[in-house]
């Protein structure tokens, strides 16, 4: 059992990097990302649980991170849109948002790469249908998602499917077959 | 933003749980926190102590018992309910309307017992949970009940919970052969609010010739899911055709005075009733004669 009470110290590992900090109950999992360990590519959009702007990966599960609070990362291991690019490459999937024009404003950008990547470790090979519903929980207001789409499905295509450069799939997530 | 002072703990084990929801006044379980998580940020009611119960190994069991019935603990996600195999087996309804709700994060996170217990009249899993003829496993610190899921919904973010208890698991009964379900919901959109949905349960009776038996549950034309009893009665014996059904269904939306909002207007609801509720009839037909 965890201590009762408004602080708690936790052990967690985002990024294959363990850390061992004193978080606040009331604090969002985001905040502990951003304020706490200054991983800000994570960006927080809406506030709600709507635009997906901070979703990450958390035990293998794809969540957006403001609606999880600090405390639960004890334990959990996370994996954020900096663990995409290895030694200043793009990952597949980055490289392919670059060349077909994925982003404009790329406010949306982490949270959609977290969300294809977890979709492509689930299925490497997904139909243009399973692309959007994959990504139905990231909000864009640029692209009108055509060429997100398109990146995903191009990646896909290159084999971008499965773990990104140099991080292992993690948690039960990534064992499931896809459906 | 920060949540308002709030305490925080994690059980280790179900009794533990039991025993802080018994000893705090103000206390909550934290289950997978898509709808508390939003409620303590807009701060529209006030948590003392959150009980996280996601990681309680005895919440997270999902498993088809010998008689064909499911066994669903309160922390099954969504997407394992979607992905289960023993749940795509013979209730594949349950898993299509699990695997439909929202998007990926929320379905990584959002339980089938959040969804219950929080009688949220839109929320998906209830009328389903209704129609399967499903029981509630409720605990306390000192007692233990189970209560028809048709009577766990009392009304508008009400349950048969009384506080200090927890919902622990969800039967699902067998759906034999010859039996099948089926869902339907009426939305402006594919992300908006259901206008009025139906959820049914179908028995053909040997040969498929007739309906043996049948459960009809509307959904958003009272604050609970409601039994369409007349329907059900049309149902029973009738030959398990379009005409048939659309004329044992036709009465789906009388009885109810469904609220009027941005959605749709109570009169529109009604109407459309009888159109959801024919479609989930011929659906679980359509399962039954599998």
């Amino acid at each position: 059992m965890s201590e009762q009470g408004t602080s708690h110290y936790i052990e967690t590992v985002v990024n294959k990097t363990s850390y061992r900090r004193v978080v606040r109950s009331r604090q969002l999992l985001v905040h502990f990302l951003r304020d706490d360990l200054g991983l800000t590519g994570t960006h927080i959009g809406c506030d709600t649980g709507n635009c997906g702007a901070c979703t990450i990966i958390y035990g293998g599960r794809l969540v957006k991170s403001c609606m999880l609070l600090a405390p639960q990362a004890d334990g959990v291991e996370i994996e954020t849109v900096e663990c995409l690019a290895h030694d200043g490459t793009l990952s597949a999937l980055q490289q392919s948002f670059h060349e077909h024009h994925a982003l404009q404003c790329g406010y949306c950008t982490p949270g959609m790469l977290m969300s294809a990547t977890y979709l492509l470790r689930q299925d490497p090979s997904p139909s243009e249908e399973e692309i959007r519903r994959g990504i139905r929980g990231n909000v864009c207001r640029c692209t009108g998602y055509v060429n997100i789409v398109r990146a995903v499905a191009a990646a896909a295509a290159a084999g971008a499917g499965g773990s990104p450069a140099g991080v292992a799939a993690a948690g039960e997530g990534a064992k499931r077959s896809a459906r | 933003m920060l949540l308002e002072q709030v305490e925080y703990v994690r059980p280790g084990t179900v009794g533990e749980a039991l025993e802080l929801l018994a000893a705090n006044e103000g206390a909550a379980p934290l289950a997978g926190g898509q709808s508390l998580v939003n409620v303590l940020k807009n701060r529209v009611a006030s948590v003392a102590l959150l009980v996280d119960i996601t990681r309680l190994d005895e919440l997270r069991r999902l498993r088809r018992a010998g008689d064909g019935s499911l066994e669903i603990g309160a922390c099954v996600t969504y997407d394992e309910l979607d992905r289960s195999e023993e749940v795509r087996e013979r209730h594949d309804v349950l898993a299509d309307v699990a695997g439909h709700i929202e998007d990926q994060q929320i379905r990584s996170r959002g339980t089938i017992g959040g969804n219950c217990c929080l009688s949220d009249p839109t929320n998906n899993l209830p009328p389903i949970i209704v129609a399967l003829g499903a029981t509630m496993h409720l605990r306390s610190r000192r007692a233990e009940r189970s209560v028809p899921a048709e009577e766990f919904f009392k009304g508008y973010f009400l349950t048969a919970l009384e506080p200090g208890e927890l919902l622990v698991s969800i039967t699902v009964p067998p759906l034999p052969k010859g039996s099948g379900a089926g869902y339907c919901s009426l939305a402006l959109a594919a992300d908006a609010k259901a206008i009025v949905r139906a959820a049914a349960r179908v028995t053909l009776a040997a040969g498929a010739a007739t309906v043996e038996d049948a459960r009809v549950v509307m959904a958003r034309l009272a604050h609970v899911p409601v039994r369409a009893a007349a329907a059900e009665d049309g149902l029973r014996g009738a030959t398990p055709d379009e005409g048939s059904v659309r004329r044992a269904t036709a009465s789906a939306g009388e009885g109810h005075e469904p609220i009027s909002d941005s959605h749709g207007s109570g009169a529109y609801r009604r109407e459309m009733a009888p159109v959801v509720a024919k479609r989930a009839v011929l659906q679980a037909i359509e399962g039954a004669r599998r």
